[in-house]
């Protein structure tokens, strides 16, 4: 059924229409707003800890999301519900143990998160290992992406998104001062300390929400936002709302491709991100050099 | 900004000590900075230059008193002191491609005008559209004089301004220096090069990195035997010059 057109005038009065409204359009805007929380989110983790490589799932929330999902997969089988409600209480615990870290410089930072993440993956391993054989395709589509089972309504991503990118605007000024470094930062009188914390916990909320929403999708939060800063300089007030735009159109892309490529099957969107976003930044590097 | 005249006090230090990573690195420092001079930094690698200058700047904690104006350091809020003091030390990294002219406006809300003019005086207008990565360290070390230029503050802290820098930006930098000084602005530098740093020092304060600091006029302490215990390196006078005397390294 994925491979149909349906000419949104023209579809009236029949299920086309109920396809097109009611299950179509939410999942394009839930990719829209997931894929916009990512790419925030891993412009903000790629500031806080000063180093470019880093993205969402960077300090394990992505783990002890995925770990909470298990959990919520093995208590009740059947119910999406509460399995985006443990992956929710997955991240946030994962964002507790996190907060620990935030008085710590960006590097020793980034090892402890590194570290953890690595803790909550043979968490997650261990929980697998120890799912009934019927929850485990579940779980695998869950952990490569997958916007299907989005529990969370469409206007409370689209309201994230919006209160995302206004508080990220708010703090892009000292965003752009924090990348000349923590102390030029402070030198230059932004409260370093309460920024990182502030970041942190933006970045690491907005993670956890994209992630309940539609479990773990690499590569958006990494790649966006550089090729954001490669198409319109690094000063934040542009990186930040075209990030946020820019994430959620590849997502919607990548996933009406995962959607229709092999149809009626799903293909993970995870791994068309990665098709689509990798030739797409590999050219603009090779153009820019 | 208009400087006051010469003379006002800017800073004093009483009995200030500070310590880094649980080591003592100078104790019982007393000085006092006044506007239209210059103070100068001098001792070995590791003795606590720029941890001083990082102290003063309310960047890192220190005991004993500092004055900034004359209040408490600690009774400013972080972004009181900015107006009151400019930092300037290690470069900045280069990862996230600021370009120069970006780099110069997070220095201070300016119009682009002063940004020509300051970027004018280190011969960097040609490099203001390229990003911070594709420039050399001297270069980059340059971006930086520049930006501090920018800053109205009536105190300079400054760690090494004329590292990576070549012969003439050096002298330029110290021309620089001697200028603002002129102009009211009171400045503490740490500088390795003994000859430069006789070029502008009105004061010293010399660390031995063993706790001990000395805080005094330069004429006084430009002394080679006191500059060769300090340094654990000879030095010999020429004329008015103190130079280091390679030949006696054996």
């Amino acid at each position: 059924m994925g491979g149909q057109w349906i000419n949104p005038l023209h579809a009236v009065g029949s299920i086309n229409q109920t396809i097109l409204w009611e299950l179509r359009l939410p999942r394009l805007l839930t990719a829209f707003a997931v894929g916009g929380l990512l790419a925030l989110a891993g412009a903000w983790f790629q500031v806080l800890l000063g180093n470019p490589l880093a993205e969402p799932y960077v300090l394990g929330v992505a783990g002890s999301a995925s770990a909470g999902a298990v959990v919520g997969l093995m208590l009740v089988p059947e119910s999406a519900w509460v399995m985006s409600a443990g992956a929710f209480a997955g991240a946030w615990a994962g964002i507790a143990i996190v907060m620990f870290f935030s008085h710590l410089g960006a590097n020793r930072m980034l090892l402890g998160g590194v570290v953890l993440a690595a803790f909550w993956s043979a968490v997650l391993a261990l929980l697998l290992s120890l799912l009934p054989e019927q929850g485990l395709y579940r779980a695998f589509s869950w952990m490569m992406g997958d916007l299907s089972h989005s529990e969370l309504p469409v206007p409370v991503l689209l309201l994230a998104w919006t209160i995302a990118l206004t508080a990220g605007l708010i703090l892009s000024r000292s965003l752009d001062t924090l990348l000349l470094g923590e102390r030029h930062a402070e030198a230059l009188g932004v409260d370093v300390k309460q920024l990182r914390r502030r970041l942190l916990l933006l970045a690491s909320a907005v993670t956890a929400l994209a992630v309940t929403a539609a479990g773990t999708i690499g590569f958006v939060g990494l790649v966006i936002p550089h090729l954001m800063r490669l198409l319109f300089g690094s000063l934040h007030r542009s990186v930040l709302p075209a990030s946020a735009i820019g994430g959620g159109l590849l997502l919607m892309l990548a996933d009406s491709a995962a959607r229709t490529v092999i149809a009626p099957a799903e293909l993970p969107v995870g791994v068309l991100t990665a098709i689509i976003g990798v030739p797409v930044f590999l050219l603009l590097l090779w153009r820019r050099s | 900004m208009r400087l006051q005249h010469t003379g006002t006090r800017c800073m004093k230090l009483a009995g200030v000590s500070v310590e880094r990573a649980g080591r003592l690195l100078l104790s019982g420092l007393d000085c006092t900075l006044h506007t239209g001079e210059i103070i100068v930094v001098l001792g070995p690698n590791g003795a606590g230059k720029s941890s001083l200058l990082l102290a003063l700047a309310g960047l890192i904690s220190a005991s004993g008193g500092i004055e900034v104006l004359g209040k408490p350091v600690s009774s400013y809020s972080r972004n009181d002191l900015t107006r009151q003091l400019a930092w300037q030390g290690e470069l900045p990294p280069t990862e996230f491609g600021l370009s120069v002219r970006q780099r110069l406006e997070l220095a201070a809300d300016t119009i682009s005008e002063s940004i020509e003019s300051t970027a004018a005086v280190m011969d960097i207008v040609p490099l203001l559209a390229c990003p911070l990565g594709e420039l050399s360290s001297g270069e980059r070390q340059r971006v930086e004089l520049s930006a501090l230029m920018l800053r109205e503050t009536p105190i300079w802290l400054l760690d090494e301004p004329t590292a990576h820098l070549d012969l003439k930006h050096q002298i330029c930098s110290i021309n620089m220096l001697k200028a603002q000084r002129d102009h009211g602005r009171a400045i503490i530098t740490v500088l390795h090069d003994i000859q430069q740093a006789m070029a502008v020092a009105d004061h010293l304060i010399l660390i031995d990195g063993l706790g001990g600091a000395e805080y005094g006029a330069a004429d006084v302490l430009f002394d080679s035997d006191r500059l060769s215990r300090l340094f654990d390196a000879p030095l010999v006078r020429h004329g008015t010059l103190l130079v280091p005397d390679y030949k006696g390294v054996t």
